[in-house]
């Protein structure tokens, strides 16, 4: 009897239904689209705000004091210690490997030449990753430079990785410098070879480069002429070497535990220091990793990025809180509105016999069923929307397109969807029933 | 027999139904409230989160040419040109020997105005006299005693105790900074550097740019292009995801509150055939039914816009610890989108009704 007439009412009353059907829809499609979003906010931030650059900078230990002035080099270091191209497969070891998302290193030279037009040309030079693979391994991560710098603007081609012996190279114009030596994509420049060069064996005896793009990117490196790495070595007869390198990572934001010293912690306490994706944790096992190196988290972007995280985050969490709000207000409203309506029904089965424990549990019942069902529809829906407007508006960043279909939100949502529902007809049902059947009845005929 | 007047009749067919007239009062409320402190966080989004990205620090650097340092007036020439609100440092640069011998660039700059334009600096304490300097994590290794510095600049010595040092993991650890006045003393060379901070993304950055250019054509002036290319790309992501989620709410609500009011018109049926009965119109009635709708809509925009303007304030201190003042702009808004809400409730069953036989309804069919 009871089913029958829990069926019968879904059969019957399809209009009511529908209404507080479509409330519930709505608000629970809205709760889960924006907790979808806040969930997901963080690491869609973080990804775009890579744009400005490494985290973290690697140099060696024993360096000298760079001596700079606006990023030019004002006395630049002659000898100096370097780290080893070699050592830098290692990063792909250390317990955060998969948070490194960048690897750029850099090595500085000089070089001298003439241009087409046979002008002395004498510019500082900079070898670079352009899509390097990081180990042989077929999944190994492809990185350099211009990943790291998204910011640089390139007309033309980034060089291209040379073959061993070949006498000449491609390579990338500074924007500043190209326009003051007027040069063009296509041309060539003779080179000579720094005489410290004669001491590595196998090296060419004259060397060009190929100009295959002209890059700009509002900085110094503007006057300078991108290399790639092994080319830079070539020249500056300096094999495996590497001056600086840039990695890009992905952190957890600081907090007062990351700042700690991990030496000065216990032995359980540093585990932990060492088990979280901080960029000093990170910089730490980098410094571990590669013998010789000084890692140091670059902090105006390492700094500020937290603090701006954690902000469009927060709000997209309180925002989903006035959504929730919101959703609970509607939905316990329309619960409210279709019990109401219903005072009649409740009247009759009183008249009928009807103990008042049996008509709550019938109307809690229906709304329970009523609650599920558009509470899962809503979440399916919610989480459609969620991915579609995380799609269109963090579109072109190169991410793929996620699923936002998260699993935890479903109970999550249907219990709330379950709990406002029922809230929300509690006190029309109390109401309806306190009320004297027969008086209901009449005002009702 | 009393006439009755359409107040009355509005005033009883609100009080008479208290319960209903209660709940339909209270959706009207939330989707104003909903409204008004969504659009009041909206319109304070943009200002709210350039504030953040202050602290990436400088994003426009005015560099002297290489001839002529700065001149005496141009830090005044830029903050004028760039307005009250932007930050602005000058930096004196020199190369000076430590000494161990090892060549170290050192800058002679303001310490209040760094302190604030480049919050990133982690420094354990700042120099407060005019002989006290700030070393570089890196540069801190290269001298001998940290508390009392020894340089040299082109055979000038001078003596400077270390206040404390700096870790920035940029070009700054390796260089030594100490009060402008104190470096210009001591070896002669003029500020050629001012790091200026303007809020605002790409469209105010460039137009300060090109005041500044107009201003000082003598200069060079350049944005650090990451930071205000990053800065413009994220704010424009957080307004369209939080345009969608405006939207998505108010499309939630609205539709719960019209499912709300549609829901008490319809239960009214017996009220429309007795006034159709007694010779009321459609227009009529159809005037009734929408008059008691927007006395309710406006009464919810009333209470919504207090609550709504709370929720922001309460809000953006929460998240951006600064308050959103309540923003008038907002209430037309707002009440043009209740009042369309509520007349909508009110029409649609209207339309429904409109078929039906008064004499059928007054059956009980």
């Amino acid at each position: 009897m009871f089913f029958r007439l829990l069926m019968e009412s879904f059969r019957r009353q399809r209009r009511r239904k529908m209404l507080a059907g479509v409330a519930i829809l709505l608000g629970t499609t809205a709760v889960t689209a924006m907790l979808a979003l806040a969930t997901t906010i963080g690491d869609r931030i973080h990804k775009e705000l890579a744009v400005y650059g490494a985290n973290i900078v690697v140099y060696p230990k024993t360096d000298l004091l760079d001596v700079k002035i606006g990023g030019v080099d004002v006395k630049p270091a002659t000898g100096g210690s370097y780290l080893k191209t070699s050592d830098l497969a290692k990063l792909k070891d250390i317990f955060w490997a998969n948070n490194i998302t960048g690897i750029s290193p850099e090595l500085p030279l000089q070089i001298d030449g003439t241009t087409p037009s046979g002008e002395l040309l004498s510019a500082s030079g900079i070898g670079l990753w352009f899509d390097h693979a990081l180990s042989s391994d077929p999944g190994s991560i492809k990185t350099g430079a211009p990943q790291l710098h998204p910011w640089w603007k390139l007309q033309g081609a980034w060089p291209k990785q040379p073959a061993n012996e070949a006498s000449d190279s491609d390579a990338v114009l500074g924007a500043a410098l190209a326009a003051k030596l007027n040069l063009k994509i296509g041309d060539r420049l003779p080179i000579t070879l720094p005489p410290a060069n004669g001491i590595t064996p196998g090296t060419p005896r004259s060397y060009a480069l190929r100009v295959t793009g002209i890059v700009s990117t509002g900085d110094n490196t503007d006057k300078q002429i991108l290399l790639p790495l092994s080319t830079a070595q070539t020249i500056a007869g300096l094999p495996d070497a590497v001056r600086r390198v840039e990695v890009s990572a992905r952190t957890k934001p600081e907090d007062a535990f990351a700042r700690v010293d991990p030496d000065s912690l216990p032995a359980k306490q540093r585990e932990i220091w060492y088990c979280r994706p901080y960029a000093n944790s990170i910089a730490y096992q980098i410094r571990e990793a590669i013998p010789g190196a000084q890692a140091e988290q670059v902090r105006r972007v390492e700094q500020s990025e937290g603090n701006v995280l954690a902000r469009i985050s927060g709000l997209m969490w309180l925002i989903s809180a006035a959504a929730l709000l919101a959703a609970g207000f509607a939905v316990s409203a329309a619960m409210a509105t279709a019990i109401l309506e219903r005072r009649g029904e409740i009247g009759l089965m009183r008249s009928l016999g009807a103990s008042k424990g049996a008509i709550a549990l019938l109307f809690y019942a229906e709304t329970g069923i009523l609650a599920v069902l558009a509470g899962v529809f809503g979440y399916l829906l919610g989480s459609g929307l969620a991915a579609w407007l995380g799609a269109r508006i963090f579109a072109g960043d190169g991410g793929s397109p996620e699923a936002v279909l998260i699993p935890v939100l479903l109970p999550v949502v249907v219990a709330l969807a379950l709990i406002v529902a029922i809230g929300g007809s509690t006190p029309s049902i109390r109401s309806a029933l306190r009320m004297d059947p027969s008086a209901i009845l009449r005002a009702d005929a | 027999m009393i006439k009755l007047s359409l107040i009355g009749m509005l005033r009883r067919s609100l009080v008479h139904r208290r319960a209903r007239s209660l709940s339909a009062l209270i959706a009207m409320t939330v989707s104003a409230g909903v409204a008004t402190a969504l659009l009041t966080l909206y319109a304070d989004l943009d200002a709210k989160l350039h504030k953040e990205f202050r602290s990436f620090g400088a994003n426009i650097v005015i560099t002297a040419p290489a001839t002529a340092p700065l001149q005496t007036d141009a830090l005044a020439k830029v903050k004028q040109a760039a307005g009250s609100d932007a930050l602005a440092a000058e930096f004196a640069y020199a190369v000076a020997t430590t000494d161990q011998g090892t060549p170290v660039v050192v800058g002679g700059t303001d310490f209040a105005a760094v302190k604030r334009l480049n919050s990133w600096w982690q420094v354990d304490a700042w120099p407060q006299g005019q002989d006290e300097a700030l070393l570089g994590q890196r540069a801190a290794g290269f001298v001998t005693d940290k508390k009392l510095v020894r340089l040299t600049f082109a055979g000038h010595p001078i003596t400077l105790q270390g206040a404390g040092h700096l870790r920035t993991g940029g070009d700054e650890d390796s260089r030594i900074y100490m009060p402008l006045a104190t470096f210009t003393g001591w070896t002669g060379v003029a500020p050629t550097v001012i790091e200026l901070q303007v809020p605002g993304g790409t469209a105010t950055v460039e137009a300060t740019i090109s005041r500044l250019k107009q201003d000082l054509p003598e200069m060079q002036v350049q944005p650090v292009r990451q930071l205000v290319e990053g800065e413009s790309k994220i704010v424009d992501r957080t307004h369209a995801l939080m345009y969608g989620a405006v939207l998505l709410i108010a499309l939630t609500v609205a539709v719960s509150v019209l499912a709300t009011l549609s829901a008490s018109v319809l239960e009214r049926r017996r009220d429309f055939a007795l006034m159709k009965a007694l010779g009321g119109s459609q227009m009529q009635l159809m005037g009734m039914f929408l008059l008691e709708a927007l006395v309710l809509a406006i009464a919810g925009v009333v209470v919504g816009f207090f609550a709504g303007s709370a929720a922001a304030w309460a809000i953006s201190e929460g998240n951006f610890h600064t308050a959103t003042l309540p923003h008038l702009s907002v209430l037309p808004l707002v009440l043009i989108l209740n009042l369309a809400i509520a007349a909508m409730a009110a029409l649609f069953p209207v339309r429904v009704l409109r078929g039906l036989q008064p004499a059928a309804l007054l059956k009980g069919e």
